[in-house]
């Protein structure tokens, strides 16, 4: 049973952790060089139409004043209108767009990374030492060592230029599908909308086209960070489930006549969880950030490209907005952690 | 006086502190100090620490405007560098708290005891956000006044 007062406790923590955020993109871009007025106006504009931008954008009131507005406009999600990437567009608006892209590849990444992460550190806690031990050791410590931005253009390589089995970039297939954004989630929208996705001529087309098409345009993607992802988690669940198995209550189990599998899986996988949920919310996290290197490989335009352009044009609404939904995402993603912990092991709520 | 409940004064059961019996009344009395003390404590670690932000915002602004900086680009600076102090200390009091203690226990699990305490981080982060926090006072201070 999950305490409530656990949770609202949590819950409660995320207010400081958030003001703690805002308060350092707030202050970070304030010590940064450059002036956004500038940006907005262009290099060539009069020093008089820059002054007149600055007090439309209230950049001349004192630092508190801005700080404060700030901060009431954060805590209402209102990041104010984007300067330069999609002008005058509001920040909200863009991450609306933007948001379910990435968070759907993360998602994705992850799903995969847990699927086969848990099992092979399973496998290979159970045989250790064997054969199928050091294989999956071997293959969880290059999963480890080996970067995105080298593993992405490899899998691109052998799979979408040699095999030509899938998509090297992109979400769909955009010539020939146009697919409506109702969720962001490409997967889920071609899936609602199959029956009605047309051709770009106006042609219909088999009813799930579009969502195979989504589909094979996210396997190399998800795969590349769940190859990373998995690999953490294996590792992290073999020495988990190894320091179980030693346990006494373990040895009880087995002692009272119990089969081996039903044992692990029923005493063992629960308590050798923990660590690893820990990991996967980390990850989940990482995963997030991690996002724009994979986006940046494939093609895809996720909030992960989107801070990196905005922070290379110095559009500061969307650099605050991005970090503090990043910042959100990570804390209830830990919320989501903690809250696991105590389902899974009651005396962690005390 | 005949006790009717737990709660009627003096009728508690009585706990030991140092070796001595006492009363609930006395035990009350000198838990409510000793929360007192407590945060009278707290009170003078964030106060002291924010004094001393104060006035080294008051007098960073005032020197950096005095050597080349305008009045505004000298109250942004130190304005900001207050504000990055006091982030980081909501961050690391956050995760403190959040942490509770499992590092703790976890150093002492694997025998690598660093002395490092919840109560510990959370006083350290108290310090460095009040001081960040007074900085960031002194420099608006400052901007109004001058």
């Amino acid at each position: 049973m999950i305490s409530k007062r656990f949770v609202a406790k949590r819950l409660l923590l995320l207010v400081p952790v958030l003001f703690g955020v805002a308060t350092l993109v707030f202050a970070i871009l304030q010590l940064s060089p450059g002036n956004p007025a500038r940006v907005i106006a262009g290099q060539r504009a009069s020093e008089e139409f820059v002054r007149q931008i600055e007090r439309e954008l209230g950049l001349n009131d004192p630092i508190y004043v801005q700080y404060g507005r700030f901060l009431l406009d954060a805590a209402q999600f209102d990041f104010g209108n984007s300067y330069t990437i999609q002008r005058n567009t509001p920040v909200r608006q863009i991450l609306r767009n933007k948001l379910p892209v990435t968070l759907e590849l993360a998602l994705y990444g992850q799903l995969i990374g847990i699927l086969l992460g848990i099992p092979l550190g399973i496998i290979s806690a159970v045989k250790q030492d064997t054969i199928t031990d050091h294989l999956t050791r071997v293959g969880a410590l290059s999963g480890i060592s080996i970067p995105i931005f080298w593993s992405g253009p490899l899998v691109i390589l052998v799979f979408a230029q040699f095999f030509g089995w899938l998509p090297t970039s992109g979400r769909i297939d955009a010539q020939r599908f146009s697919i409506e954004q109702v969720t962001g989630l490409i997967t889920v929208d071609t899936f609602v909308q199959g029956v009605d996705a047309t051709l770009s001529s106006g042609f219909a087309v088999s009813h799930f086209a579009p969502f195979f098409s989504a589909v094979e345009h996210m396997i190399l993607p998800a795969a590349t960070i769940g190859i990373y992802s998995m690999a953490l988690i294996s590792r992290m669940m073999r020495s988990s489930m190894l320091e179980v198995t030693r346990q006494d209550y373990i040895r009880t189990a087995r002692a009272k006549g119990q089969g081996a599998k039903i044992t692990l899986m029923k005493h063992g996988l629960r308590n050798a969880l923990i660590p690893v949920i820990t990991v996967i919310g980390i990850q989940f996290g990482s995963l997030l950030g991690g996002a724009v290197l994979t986006e940046t490989v494939f093609g895809i335009a996720g909030i992960g490209t989107l801070l990196v352009q905005a922070i290379e044009v110095g559009d500061y609404p969307v650099v605050q907005g991005t970090v503090l939904v990043f910042a959100f995402l990570f804390t209830l993603v830990n919320l989501g952690v903690d809250v696991t912990y105590s389902a899974l092991d009651p005396r962690i709520d005390q | 006086m005949a006790c009717a409940t737990r709660s009627t004064p003096g009728c508690a059961t009585p706990s030991t502190d140092r070796g001595t019996i006492v009363s609930a009344d006395e035990d009350g009395s000198q838990g409510s100090n000793r929360g007192r003390r407590e945060r009278l404590s707290r009170i003078r670690l964030v106060g002291f620490a924010g004094a001393v932000g104060l006035a080294l915002g008051v007098f960073g602004t005032l020197v950096v405007a005095t050597t080349g900086a305008d009045g505004r680009g000298a109250s942004t600076l130190v304005f900001s560098l207050g504000a990055l102090a006091f982030g980081f200390a909501l961050l690391g009091w956050s995760g403190s708290v959040a942490a509770g203690r499992s590092i703790e226990a976890t150093q002492a699990h694997l025998d690598t005891d660093t002395g490092w305490t919840e109560s510990g981080s959370r006083r350290a982060m108290a310090r460095i956000g009040g001081f960040g926090a007074g900085v960031m006072v002194g420099a608006s201070v400052t901007t109004l006044l001058v």
